[in-house]
């Protein structure tokens, strides 16, 4: 058998890098039981390479081969789909790099790293990602070119894969925006069997807490004209009316559209606005309290709630109405009041017993009890996002013991109160508040904002918002769950940072308009300022060549086009003289000398000397010296620059 | 104190030389009618100490020009005539058995003269051809394991005809190196032609010829040529020429780095013929063919000649 030469120094750790990177997107998202042995084949391969020893035997590599395939089926159940696939990938592309030891082993291992690579694009195409995508990319052509020339220094192979990837760029461009696209993904993209943080569909304490310390954006928010005050922005959410004790949960019937006496009457000016949503793996949509219609493909509940026919997997964005200022329910229908006032038997009986009696204090005059339950929240009560744990009679717990929480808290605990004291009242969730980004002009909502309230249903009023957080800390309202938190609140969400992160929501933002959102619709109507309004395949089709044929011909212009020669200040200088006396008629050959050229000039103006005089100058600073004076050139400069020739007519140009 | 460096400036070579080397360029010019490239590309060669090689047909004046040369310099004369038959001993010199003294005495062949006239050099033999070798590049010849020295100066003016001919054998590689140039000399115009036909016989003419320039002054003319400036852009443009001529398609083997020091040699020693002390890239130009030519290898499938390759190579170059 042909032994190949075997890879230097630099080839193998080019190569070794390359196959890391292209693995690292997947690591983090891999489980332990499958990354963990991975780690170990990179830590194999390079103590296998360290110590200088042969590739390991057969024997070793089979045993290897057949790990990871039972590894994944006993994680995942099976070895196909997205999850198990690409796992496998992963694991077989670091069993490559252990026997990797000659170029073509190599080649096969960096062609497999970019499939790796941008299988990690099926899991996560944010900005980020794709960025870390493309350095990895540079790295690959990087790791391919060291195979080809192992002897040039690997900063250089790095500059030319980067050289490399930012020529092809403008094509991938190119490809992007006029390759026909299906309306629908070519592949069904297996969805996230890992639940992302959200808005669920249940409240039990301390549900919300993982919520408000995730910075990522929940959806953004283009207003049309004025936006509401901050402290106003209440982005309603699921509606929760059941309660067991514990957690507050949604009636599933109640997402039905049809439903009789709901009404809002709009008191006030009308809001629309744009909301971009991210996947959030849900049905819900967010929209400013109240919506007034649904917007297509989504319903909107009894309760106000939108709830889209379809999950939410992609980037959505749909335009909404709303009215801040409204009147919702006027008339109660006798099953929400029933619902509204439900109550778990056998629950907190302190909790109760307080209702009773302000019932009794107030002869059931709802505003007075409302106003007596804020104020005692109000008053004994501190907001923290370290709440202490509650046992099973969470309400009497919070209210009578701890004393301390945050917003899901609060809401329950009120909810649970108006609903003892004879008052309808339900727990909206939701989102409060957002951070306006005045560069783009757009509001982002985070995660973070994650908030929950209550509802209750005052005769003659309908249904009113009531804020107990905002009772505790008014700051949660104005300035965001974390500024109310205060003093817990960690480095790492230093205000400036946070500033600056908002800022940069901006690119994400960009991203996820133009790239993310980029599809088929949008891509038809491409081709609109040239004529064609609906673009068919054809078309789009013609634009990519046409487009990429340009871009090559720009290329193949830029690569041929004859070199700059490095010329210093004498030669610029020369090189205008030489210009104009072209200009004049006598035309330089490139390989003409210069005494060649000053007998073609004395040869076409005979009676001036000066340009004559002014080559002969040149030869003296050029050829007569090593080193010519900088004041000499500068003098030929000036010289050059002053002078004056007749244009040339077309039968000079001819004759010289 | 002033921290530029100086500017080095050429100097302007010795008048008195120049016109001594003008005298003596006329005088052999008297003889070779209408040929003035070619007698002062042959000069240049001379003074740059270099050997030179005359290629033409027969009865062109090859011989003629040789013989022009050694008279205007004063310097010992030996005229080798090649033959098929010839062998290295014949123009070394041969150890000779003396029974006076009982030794072996060396007798000098014809190679020890200051300017040796190897006449149809291509006739010989290579293993002849192969005995001019160490002369040429060393100035020196062994024979018996004695390495002697030839006198100085040392000039080889060759004269061969053009391979396709009978009865020759083609000078090897590594030979045609040693050549610093290589001319030709073509028919000569109708002027000149009717003039030689009119004047007397040209072996008369060089009987009565003078020597021009003294050993002492061919000494000070190396040393001139030596001190002649080639400036960094000159030193560009002669390594383009030879980088060049390493890429060209047709060519198989470009200039060697020795070529190169040829080039330069020859196109100092031009310059200083125009009684310039700087060097121009004319001067490049016009020794180019000359250099070039007989050293460039073509393809197997070249279409063009070697002098034409030469000229595509200056046409190809640009100057600064």
């Amino acid at each position: 058998m042909k032994t190949l030469p075997a890879l230097t120094e630099t080839q193998f750790r080019l190569t070794a890098a390359a196959v890391f990177v292209a693995v690292l997107p997947h690591l983090l998202r891999l489980p332990w039981l499958i990354a963990l042995p991975v780690l170990v084949l990179f830590a194999l391969c390079w103590l296998q390479r360290w110590r200088g020893g042969t590739r390991p035997p057969a024997w070793i590599k089979l045993p290897l081969v057949l790990l990871f395939p039972i590894l994944i089926i006993f994680h995942y159940g099976n070895l196909f789909g997205r999850e198990p696939g690409s796992a496998l990938a992963c694991a077989m592309l670091a069993l490559k790099l252990l026997e990797t030891d000659n170029r073509r082993d190599a080649r096969a291992a960096i062609c497999f790293s970019a499939f790796v690579l941008m299988s990690a694009l099926l899991f996560d195409n944010s900005l980020w990602i794709t960025a870390l995508l493309c350095a990895a990319l540079a790295l690959l052509l990087a790791a391919l070119r060291a195979l080809e020339s192992p002897r040039t220094a690997w900063r250089r192979d790095l500059r030319a894969g980067a050289l490399a990837l930012a020529g092809a760029l403008p094509l991938a461009l190119c490809a992007f925006v006029f390759f026909p696209r299906l309306a629908a993904p070519l592949w069904g993209a297996p969805t996230d069997t890992i639940a992302r943080t959200g808005l669920g569909e249940r409240m039990a304490p301390g549900t919300m807490q993982e919520l408000l310390i995730d910075d990522s954006p929940a959806f953004r928010v283009v207003f049309d004209g004025a936006t509401p005050p901050r402290e106003e922005l209440y982005w309603r959410g699921p509606v929760l009316w059941n309660f067991d004790g514990s957690a507050w949960t949604r009636p599933e019937w109640l997402a039905a559209p049809q439903h009789d006496g709901t009404q809002v009457r709009v008191r006030g000016p009308r809001v629309g606005y744009e909301v971009t949503l991210e996947p959030s793996e849900r049905h819900w949509l967010l929209a400013l309290d109240v919506p007034l219609l649904a917007p297509a493909g989504a319903v909107r509940g009894a309760d106000m709630s939108l709830v889209s026919r379809t999950r939410i997997d992609a980037a959505t964005r749909y335009r909404m109405v709303s009215a801040p200022n409204y009147e919702l329910d006027p008339v109660l229908s006798p099953l929400h009041r029933r619902l509204a006032l439900q109550l778990p038997p056998g629950f907190d009986p302190r909790a109760r017993a307080l209702a009773q009696r302000w019932r009794d204090e107030f002869k059931g005059d709802p505003g007075l009890i409302v106003r007596a339950a804020l104020d005692m929240i109000g008053a004994q009560f501190t907001y923290t996002l370290n709440a202490p744990l509650l046992g099973r009679d969470s309400v009497d717990d919070f209210l009578f013991e701890t004393k301390r929480g945050f917003c899901e808290h609060f809401s329950s605990a009120f909810t649970f109160l108006m609903r003892a004291a004879g008052i309808p009242a339900r727990v909206v969730t939701g989102y409060q508040g957002g951070y306006f980004n005045p560069i783009g002009n757009y509001w982002v909502v985070r995660q973070s904002d994650a908030h929950a309230w209550s509802e209750v249903w005052l005769e003659g009023r309908g249904w009113v918002r009531v804020d107990p957080t905002a009772a505790v800390s008014p700051q949660r309202v104005q300035f965001g769950a974390r500024a109310a938190a205060g003093a817990s609140v960690p480095w790492y969400q230093a205000d400036w940072l946070m500033a600056m992160r908002n800022q940069l929501d901006l690119v994400n933002r960009f991203w996820n308009d133009a790239v993310i959102q980029f599809n088929a619709l949008r891509q038809q109507s491409l081709l609109t300022p040239f004529g064609i309004v609906r673009a068919d395949y054809p078309q789009l089709m013609l634009a990519m060549l046409v487009a990429g044929s340009l871009l090559l011909g720009f290329f193949a212009w830029w690569v041929m086009r004859a070199p700059r020669r490095a010329g210093d200040a004498l030669d610029a200088a020369y090189a205008r003289l030489c210009r104009k006396l072209a200009r004049a008629g006598t035309v330089r050959d490139p390989a003409d000398g210069p005494v060649t050229l000053a007998a073609r000039v004395a040869a076409r103006w005979p009676a001036r000397g000066d340009a004559q005089d002014l080559i002969t100058q040149y030869v003296s600073l050029r050829y007569a010296c090593a080193l010519p004076a900088p004041e000499r050139i500068q003098t030929f400069t000036r010289a050059v620059a002053a002078l004056r020739l007749p244009a040339a007519t077309p039968l000079a140009a001819q004759s010289s | 104190m002033n921290t530029r460096l100086a500017t080095v400036d050429s100097t302007a070579p010795d008048p008195a030389l120049i016109t001594a080397l003008e005298r003596a360029q006329a005088q052999v010019n008297r003889v070779v009618l209408g040929k003035a490239a070619p007698v002062r590309l042959a000069f240049a060669c001379l003074i740059a100490g270099g050997h030179l090689l005359i290629e033409d047909l027969p009865g062109v004046g090859k011989t003629t020009l040789a013989h022009a040369l050694a008279a205007t310099l004063d310097l010992s004369f030996q005229r080798i005539q090649f033959t098929s038959d010839m062998l290295p001993a014949d123009i070394i010199g041969v150890s000779v058995y003396e029974r006076e003294s009982a030794t072996f005495a060396f007798h000098p062949g014809p190679l020890f003269a200051q300017l040796v006239l190897a006449d149809e050099i291509n006739r010989a033999t290579p293993k002849t051809q192969s005995a001019l070798l160490e002369a040429m590049a060393e100035a020196q010849i062994t024979v018996d394991g004695v390495t002697r020295k030839l006198p100085t100066p040392f000039f080889v003016v060759a004269t061969q005809n053009p391979v396709e001919l009978a009865g020759t054998y083609p000078l090897p590689d590594s030979q045609l190196d040693r050549f610093m140039l290589r001319i030709g000399l073509d028919y000569p115009d109708p002027a000149a032609e009717r003039a030689l036909l009119a004047a007397s016989d040209r072996r008369e003419l060089l009987a009565q010829l003078t020597p021009c320039l003294t050993r002492a002054q061919l000494a000070q003319l190396r040393g001139a040529v030596a001190s002649v400036l080639a400036s960094p852009a000159l030193l560009d443009y002669v390594q383009a020429l030879l980088a060049a001529s390493r890429s060209h398609a047709q060519i198989r083997v470009g200039l060697s780095p020795r070529a190169g020091l040829a080039l330069l040699a020859a196109a100092r020693a031009h310059a200083l013929l125009e009684g310039r002390g700087y060097c121009l890239p004319e001067d490049v130009q016009r020794v180019f063919p000359g250099v070039a030519a007989h050293r460039l290898m073509p393809s197997a499938s070249a279409t063009l000649s070697r002098d034409r390759l030469a000229a595509e190579l200056l046409e190809k170059t640009p100057v600064r």
